[in-house]
């Protein structure tokens, strides 16, 4: 995550290699959070996009002394919600509608625990190794059993096994507080 | 470790925990969920970053002040050179008078095109694939010139069409106009114009299209989106 003072206060001065490292250290956490409330990816990426001008416009007044990362989900939340109440006035009045079999909206908004959950979820996930991400997503995601897994990715089941349950404790570890 | 956290692990993991009580079964059930959410994996276009640069590039040099050419500062008097007599009493101020003069002119020029945070009217737009094309995406700009809108799309998903069959893009207006704005066989970069005002006609569309005559539209849209004004 981005710690670094001087970075944010380039970016409070929007100097663009700057917006550039904060995307890069919070953009697909900001995108989680988007689509966690959006369920649409084209939604997901225009408020995403919104996000980051709403923060470069108002960085004149962001603390240098607080952390990016909360700030950049809240504005997150709240575009995103904007745009489904855009999304959802215009549904009732399609111009370009989607056709009806298209699920391109939620039904409701979530919570704003369950929106900011996603963020802890992808920033655990990001931490561990890459591998034991994509057994962590074979099983939740696709719903693999450990013997699949172990055929997907050509390993022993054994290993599966024992990878997965060490991905699940670092992410329990990590994300106890969410259960708190 | 105790026996209940390594029960909470494998039952997140998907073994077996027996002696989990209903809280902690209920809890990790939440755990899963998340974990089971499919915005815990989508992952953005990774053209999204250069957008949102380029946005924030656009937007600073629309916010950023008028800067005035620089005024040449007034020379300093001539010294009087022994037999030459400058036509004017005051030579330095009247140099400096033109240069002022021709900075200001500098300066209505730049004001009068929008002054140096001058762009032209844009729009900008994320597309989404329809139930044809689930898996296109990508996001467009829509520019005022002179000669109309220039839009660049830039879209992926889509397969590339040919031997007769080709892409159509439409921008819609509130009363349902439909007014073609360009033709190609591959979304993944093309630039299309549109002589109709995209203030006015903001819903666009592509569809799949056979070369064979018929110039309306097929219905089969697989992209659309919705221009915004870029602020």
């Amino acid at each position: 995550m981005v710690q670094d003072r001087d970075l944010r206060a380039r970016f409070r001065q929007g100097d663009p290699d700057a917006v550039r490292s904060v995307y890069r250290s919070y953009g697909r956490l900001v995108y989680a959070v988007a689509h966690k409330v959006l369920g649409d990816r084209g939604l997901a990426e225009e408020a995403t996009q919104q996000t980051f001008l709403k923060a470069w416009r108002a960085a004149q007044t962001f603390d240098e002394e607080r952390e990016l990362g909360p700030w950049l989900a809240a504005i997150a939340r709240r575009v995103a919600i904007d745009l489904y109440r855009r999304e959802a006035v215009r549904a009732t009045d399609p111009l370009e509608s989607a056709p009806p079999g298209d699920q391109a909206l939620i039904s409701s908004p979530r919570s704003a625990d369950a929106i900011y959950d996603v963020w802890e979820v992808r920033d655990a996930m990001a931490q561990l190794p890459q591998e034991e991400q994509e057994i962590v997503r074979l099983q939740h995601l696709e719903g693999f059993t450990h013997a699949q897994i172990a055929e997907r990715l050509g390993m022993p089941v054994g290993t599966v096994k024992s990878r997965s349950f060490r991905a699940h404790k670092r992410l329990a570890a990590m994300l106890g507080h969410l259960r708190e | 470790m105790s026996t209940s956290d390594d029960d909470r692990i494998l039952y997140l993991s998907g073994e077996p925990a027996d002696s989990l009580t209903p809280q902690e079964r209920a809890e990790l059930d939440e755990l899963r969920e998340l974990l089971e959410a499919p915005a815990t994996w989508e992952e953005p276009d990774a053209a999204l970053e250069d957008r949102i640069v380029s946005a924030i590039a656009d937007e600073a040099r629309r916010t950023r002040p008028v800067e005035s050419a620089p005024v040449a500062p007034a020379t300093p008097q001539a010294q009087r050179r022994r037999g030459f007599r400058w036509p004017f009493r005051r030579p330095g101020l009247v140099l400096g008078g033109f240069a002022t003069a021709a900075a200001a002119i500098v300066v209505a020029i730049v004001i009068a095109v929008g002054g140096s945070s001058s762009s032209p009217l844009q729009y900008a737009m994320v597309v989404s694939g329809t139930s044809l094309a689930p898996g296109a995406h990508g996001s467009g700009t829509l520019t005022k010139m002179t000669s109309g809108w220039e839009i660049q799309l830039s879209a992926t998903g889509l397969p590339h069409l040919a031997n007769g069959r080709y892409y159509q893009a439409w921008l819609k207006n509130a009363a349902g106009i439909l007014v073609p704005v360009g033709t190609f066989n591959d979304a993944e970069h093309v630039i299309l114009w549109s002589g109709a005002p995209v203030t006015q006609f903001r819903s666009f569309s592509v569809t799949e299209q056979l070369a064979n005559g018929n110039p309306v539209s097929s219905g089969r849209r697989v992209l659309v989106g919705v221009a915004h004004p870029v602020h």
